[in-house]
Protein backbone atom coordinates (compact mmCIF):
# COMPACT_ATOMS: atom_id res chain seq x y z
CA UNK A 1 0.00 0.00 0.00
CA UNK A 2 2.78 2.48 0.95
CA UNK A 3 5.09 1.51 -1.52
CA UNK A 4 2.58 2.16 -4.56
CA UNK A 5 1.29 5.46 -2.94
CA UNK A 6 5.21 6.44 -3.00
CA UNK A 7 5.37 5.03 -6.71
CA UNK A 8 2.76 6.76 -7.39
CA UNK A 9 3.68 10.26 -5.90
CA UNK A 10 7.24 9.77 -7.60
CA UNK A 11 5.79 9.34 -10.67
CA UNK A 12 3.41 12.29 -10.84
CA UNK A 13 6.23 14.44 -9.64
CA UNK A 14 8.40 13.51 -12.82
CA UNK A 15 5.39 14.11 -14.79
CA UNK A 16 5.21 17.31 -14.17
CA UNK A 17 8.61 17.75 -14.22
CA UNK A 18 8.30 16.38 -17.61
CA UNK A 19 5.18 18.74 -18.19
CA UNK A 20 7.42 21.59 -16.88
CA UNK A 21 10.54 21.01 -19.07
CA UNK A 22 8.56 19.78 -22.30
CA UNK A 23 7.35 23.50 -23.58
CA UNK A 24 11.33 25.19 -23.10
CA UNK A 25 13.14 22.16 -24.56
CA UNK A 26 10.69 20.05 -27.05
CA UNK A 27 8.94 21.90 -29.68
CA UNK A 28 4.92 21.40 -28.91
CA UNK A 29 3.99 19.28 -31.57
CA UNK A 30 6.47 15.82 -29.98
CA UNK A 31 4.96 16.92 -26.48
CA UNK A 32 2.35 14.37 -26.33
CA UNK A 33 4.07 11.23 -27.94
CA UNK A 34 7.61 12.22 -25.76
CA UNK A 35 5.61 12.66 -22.95
CA UNK A 36 3.58 9.06 -23.27
CA UNK A 37 6.88 7.26 -23.69
CA UNK A 38 8.32 8.78 -20.46
CA UNK A 39 5.11 7.97 -18.50
CA UNK A 40 3.39 5.46 -19.76
CA UNK A 41 0.94 4.53 -16.63
CA UNK A 42 -0.96 7.73 -17.29
CA UNK A 43 -2.00 6.20 -20.27
CA UNK A 44 -2.48 2.74 -19.95
CA UNK A 45 -6.27 3.60 -18.87
CA UNK A 46 -7.11 4.29 -22.10
CA UNK A 47 -7.76 1.99 -24.30
CA UNK A 48 -9.86 1.41 -27.22
CA UNK A 49 -11.98 -1.37 -27.27
CA UNK A 50 -13.57 -1.49 -31.11
CA UNK A 51 -13.08 -4.27 -33.11
CA UNK A 52 -10.55 -4.16 -35.77
CA UNK A 53 -12.64 -4.78 -39.00
CA UNK A 54 -16.46 -6.04 -39.49
CA UNK A 55 -17.39 -9.73 -40.26
CA UNK A 56 -15.79 -11.36 -43.26
CA UNK A 57 -17.96 -13.28 -45.54
CA UNK A 58 -16.59 -16.67 -44.42
CA UNK A 59 -17.17 -16.19 -40.93
CA UNK A 60 -20.71 -15.06 -41.31
CA UNK A 61 -21.20 -18.59 -43.54
CA UNK A 62 -19.27 -20.43 -40.99
CA UNK A 63 -21.78 -19.33 -38.39
CA UNK A 64 -24.75 -19.74 -40.39
CA UNK A 65 -23.65 -23.09 -41.28
CA UNK A 66 -23.17 -23.65 -37.46
CA UNK A 67 -26.48 -22.67 -36.62
CA UNK A 68 -28.18 -24.44 -39.66
CA UNK A 69 -26.63 -27.91 -38.26
CA UNK A 70 -29.14 -27.16 -35.40
CA UNK A 71 -32.23 -27.56 -37.49
CA UNK A 72 -32.49 -30.91 -39.32
CA UNK A 73 -31.24 -31.68 -42.87
CA UNK A 74 -30.46 -28.22 -43.43
CA UNK A 75 -27.48 -26.59 -46.19
CA UNK A 76 -26.69 -23.71 -46.74
CA UNK A 77 -27.52 -23.66 -50.39
CA UNK A 78 -30.85 -25.73 -49.87
CA UNK A 79 -34.33 -23.74 -49.94
CA UNK A 80 -36.34 -23.91 -47.21
CA UNK A 81 -39.60 -24.61 -49.04
CA UNK A 82 -38.84 -26.83 -52.14
CA UNK A 83 -35.92 -28.54 -51.01
CA UNK A 84 -36.61 -28.80 -47.32
CA UNK A 85 -40.42 -28.76 -47.38
CA UNK A 86 -40.35 -26.15 -44.67
CA UNK A 87 -43.63 -24.42 -44.30
CA UNK A 88 -43.72 -20.39 -43.40
CA UNK A 89 -43.68 -20.77 -40.22
CA UNK A 90 -40.55 -22.86 -40.12
CA UNK A 91 -38.62 -20.58 -42.42
CA UNK A 92 -39.96 -17.84 -39.87
CA UNK A 93 -38.32 -19.74 -37.21
CA UNK A 94 -34.91 -19.85 -38.70
CA UNK A 95 -34.82 -15.74 -39.98
CA UNK A 96 -35.29 -15.81 -36.35
CA UNK A 97 -32.63 -17.47 -35.10
CA UNK A 98 -30.02 -16.02 -37.07
CA UNK A 99 -31.15 -12.81 -36.55
CA UNK A 100 -30.06 -13.79 -32.44
CA UNK A 101 -26.97 -15.19 -33.66
CA UNK A 102 -25.95 -11.84 -35.26
CA UNK A 103 -27.77 -9.64 -32.69
CA UNK A 104 -29.43 -7.64 -35.71
CA UNK A 105 -33.00 -7.38 -36.82
CA UNK A 106 -33.99 -8.03 -40.15
CA UNK A 107 -36.83 -5.98 -41.71
CA UNK A 108 -40.40 -7.67 -42.28
CA UNK A 109 -39.96 -7.24 -45.79
CA UNK A 110 -36.76 -8.40 -46.14
CA UNK A 111 -37.27 -11.28 -43.98
CA UNK A 112 -40.03 -12.36 -45.93
CA UNK A 113 -37.81 -12.60 -49.06
CA UNK A 114 -35.59 -14.95 -47.55
CA UNK A 115 -36.31 -18.39 -48.72
CA UNK A 116 -32.51 -20.33 -48.77
CA UNK A 117 -29.49 -19.89 -46.64
CA UNK A 118 -27.45 -18.56 -49.35
CA UNK A 119 -30.25 -15.35 -49.79
CA UNK A 120 -29.74 -15.57 -46.49
CA UNK A 121 -26.13 -15.11 -45.95
CA UNK A 122 -26.03 -12.04 -48.47
CA UNK A 123 -28.45 -10.93 -46.39
CA UNK A 124 -26.08 -10.63 -43.43
CA UNK A 125 -23.11 -9.83 -45.17
CA UNK A 126 -25.11 -6.80 -46.40
CA UNK A 127 -26.18 -5.96 -42.74
CA UNK A 128 -22.49 -6.32 -41.34
CA UNK A 129 -21.01 -4.21 -43.40
CA UNK A 130 -23.96 -1.76 -42.86
CA UNK A 131 -23.53 -2.25 -38.95
CA UNK A 132 -19.62 -1.96 -38.92
CA UNK A 133 -18.70 0.86 -42.05
CA UNK B 1 -42.90 -17.92 -53.46
CA UNK B 2 -45.07 -14.66 -52.58
CA UNK B 3 -47.02 -14.35 -49.86
CA UNK B 4 -50.32 -12.41 -49.95
CA UNK B 5 -50.55 -9.28 -47.35
CA UNK B 6 -52.79 -11.36 -45.09
CA UNK B 7 -50.08 -14.05 -44.90
CA UNK B 8 -47.56 -11.24 -44.33
CA UNK B 9 -49.76 -10.02 -41.59
CA UNK B 10 -49.91 -13.40 -40.15
CA UNK B 11 -46.24 -13.68 -40.21
CA UNK B 12 -45.20 -10.87 -38.90
CA UNK B 13 -47.55 -11.48 -35.86
CA UNK B 14 -45.77 -15.06 -35.22
CA UNK B 15 -42.44 -12.97 -35.68
CA UNK B 16 -43.73 -10.57 -33.02
CA UNK B 17 -44.55 -13.57 -30.44
CA UNK B 18 -40.84 -15.09 -31.32
CA UNK B 19 -39.36 -11.87 -30.49
CA UNK B 20 -41.51 -11.47 -27.38
CA UNK B 21 -40.43 -15.13 -26.18
CA UNK B 22 -37.11 -13.75 -26.27
CA UNK B 23 -37.41 -11.51 -23.26
CA UNK B 24 -39.14 -14.60 -21.20
CA UNK B 25 -36.54 -16.12 -18.45
CA UNK B 26 -34.02 -17.92 -20.68
CA UNK B 27 -35.41 -21.66 -19.28
CA UNK B 28 -39.35 -21.01 -20.21
CA UNK B 29 -38.86 -19.56 -23.85
CA UNK B 30 -38.97 -22.55 -25.33
CA UNK B 31 -42.06 -23.28 -23.59
CA UNK B 32 -43.35 -19.81 -24.91
CA UNK B 33 -41.95 -20.60 -27.98
CA UNK B 34 -43.71 -24.30 -28.81
CA UNK B 35 -46.78 -22.59 -27.61
CA UNK B 36 -46.87 -20.09 -29.63
CA UNK B 37 -46.21 -22.71 -32.52
CA UNK B 38 -48.75 -24.62 -31.93
CA UNK B 39 -51.32 -22.31 -31.99
CA UNK B 40 -50.26 -21.11 -35.35
CA UNK B 41 -50.09 -25.01 -36.38
CA UNK B 42 -54.13 -25.53 -35.51
CA UNK B 43 -55.07 -22.59 -37.76
CA UNK B 44 -52.46 -23.78 -40.87
CA UNK B 45 -54.96 -25.93 -42.59
CA UNK B 46 -57.47 -22.87 -42.77
CA UNK B 47 -57.95 -21.82 -46.27
CA UNK B 48 -56.45 -18.95 -47.35
CA UNK B 49 -59.24 -17.35 -48.56
CA UNK B 50 -61.31 -17.65 -45.86
CA UNK B 51 -60.79 -13.81 -44.94
CA UNK B 52 -63.09 -13.02 -42.05
CA UNK B 53 -61.64 -16.33 -40.11
CA UNK B 54 -58.38 -15.47 -40.34
CA UNK B 55 -58.76 -11.71 -39.02
CA UNK B 56 -60.92 -13.07 -36.17
CA UNK B 57 -57.63 -15.49 -35.16
CA UNK B 58 -55.42 -12.53 -35.96
CA UNK B 59 -56.77 -10.14 -33.36
CA UNK B 60 -57.42 -13.14 -31.25
CA UNK B 61 -53.15 -14.03 -31.19
CA UNK B 62 -52.40 -10.20 -30.47
CA UNK B 63 -54.92 -10.01 -27.61
CA UNK B 64 -52.80 -12.95 -26.34
CA UNK B 65 -49.81 -11.60 -27.19
CA UNK B 66 -50.48 -8.63 -25.54
CA UNK B 67 -51.47 -10.78 -22.61
CA UNK B 68 -48.45 -13.11 -22.20
CA UNK B 69 -45.99 -10.62 -23.31
CA UNK B 70 -46.42 -8.35 -19.95
CA UNK B 71 -43.70 -9.37 -17.22
CA UNK B 72 -45.26 -10.64 -14.31
CA UNK B 73 -45.83 -13.81 -16.76
CA UNK B 74 -42.54 -16.13 -16.06
CA UNK B 75 -43.71 -19.64 -17.57
CA UNK B 76 -46.88 -21.09 -19.96
CA UNK B 77 -47.45 -25.04 -20.58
Amino acid sequence: MFRTALLRSARSATCQAVRKSSPIVRPASTGLFTKSQIAPSAFQAVRCYSAGGGLDEATVTGRIADLLKNFDKITPTSHFANDLGLDSLDTVEVVMAIEEEFSIEIPDKEADAIHSGIEQICEIWSHARELTF
Amino acid sequence: MRYSGLQKEVLALYRKCLRESRKKPIDTRSHFESYARAEFQKSLALDKKDFAAIEYLMRKGQRQLEMYSSPGIKDIR
